[in-house]
């Protein structure tokens, strides 16, 4: 189903239930990996991508069709996952780094990527990114998303997403580059 | 020297990179959103009764009950009083009964009375009324009629 048809049909109470079932089936799967690329672990993915499509239903009557719906949700995902792991850190006092290091424990964990060395260099080096980097990184790195639409999902302009996104795969090279320094090694370890 | 590492020379993972949900999730999470957005039930309107403690829904019954009590009697103005007349209750005696009950018994009244009660027994005035049947017709006769014009 199109997405002027899901919005057409959302706006008839008869129809509503149906349209924002075929609308849920229709993103589930790249809301949630584009949420659990961010928080890694598979329950908080779960729980946020619920609250992701609560909120799409609670707002996509007032949603204005000038944007892409795909963006919109993509928006609303984006915040859910910044503001989670913004509590995350105040709930626990927790600093960047170690926030982090829990990811990194639950990435390490995962049997997908621990068995390649590469991908394991490159989920470390990710992890130390701040998250807004990562985000970006994410959207243009794995989904592909062209920085128009990385613009609408972030509010952030074109260039200042470009030059994000190139800081941040100059750092993930530089690290995984001296990845087997043993200066680094031992302050991972730390 | 170590070679530089490029993200460009790496070979990009065609699927996700991390390892992926349970089997079935997502046959499942459209329901288990749907259910999150699916209006509320209405709570039963006295579901908070049966949640109560029994003292208080005892207290609760026993007020109830007297309250109802004062507000039949404070409505209906006491009991009721109007009884069915004289003429109202032989009306619903069947004739037949009637006969039976004055015609047997300790009663003094025997058929001839009935079928004699609307004429007037000839020669009943003569103990008490000194004049003669041709006097009477006479007086009766000097009476106003209301057909006279200066009867009234």
């Amino acid at each position: 189903m199109e997405d002027h048809e899901i919005l057409s049909k959302f706006q008839q109470p008869a129809s509503r239930n149906l349209a924002f079932n075929q609308l849920v089936r229709k993103y589930q799967q790249k809301v949630y990996w584009h949420v659990r690329k961010m928080v890694i672990d598979h329950d908080d993915a779960d729980d946020l991508t619920q609250d992701v499509f609560v909120k799409v239903f609670q707002h996509l009557e007032n949603f204005r069709q000038d944007a892409q719906l795909f963006t919109w949700i993509y928006r609303i995902a984006t915040n859910e996952c910044l503001s989670f792991l913004k509590s995350k850190r105040r709930k626990f006092f927790l600093p960047l780094n170690d926030v982090g290091a829990e990811l990194l424990a639950k990435v390490e964990a995962d049997p997908a990527v621990a068995g390649d060395a590469i991908e394991l260099k490159l989920q470390r080096a990710m992890l130390r990114l701040p998250d807004k980097q990562r985000l970006v990184f994410n959207l243009r790195y794995y989904d592909e998303m062209p920085y128009e639409q990385m613009a609408e999902v972030t509010g952030t302009s074109v260039g200042a997403l470009k030059a994000s996104y190139h800081h941040a795969a100059r750092k993930i090279e530089e690290y995984i580059t001296n990845a087997d320094d043993p200066a680094l090694s031992s302050d991972e370890s730390a | 020297m170590k070679t530089p590492f490029s993200l460009s020379q790496y070979p990009r993972r065609a699927g996700q990179s991390l390892s992926s949900p349970p089997p079935g999730y997502f046959d499942r999470l459209p329901a288990q959103v749907m259910a999150r957005v699916a209006p509320p039930a209405r709570p039963a309107p006295l579901a908070w009764l049966l949640r109560a403690p029994a003292a208080l829904r005892t207290g609760l019954a026993s007020t109830l009950l007297l309250g109802t009590f004062a507000a039949s009697l404070w409505l209906g103005g006491g009991p009721a009083t109007s009884f069915p007349t004289t003429a109202t209750s032989l009306d619903q005696v069947p004739q037949a009964q009637l006969i039976d009950y004055l015609t047997s018994g300790e009663t003094h009244v025997d058929m001839l009375d009935l079928s004699e009660l609307p004429a007037p027994r000839a020669g009943a005035a003569s103990p008490y009324l000194h004049a003669s049947a041709s006097e009477l017709n006479e007086a009766l006769d000097g009476q106003p009629t209301p057909d006279d014009p200066g009867a009234l």
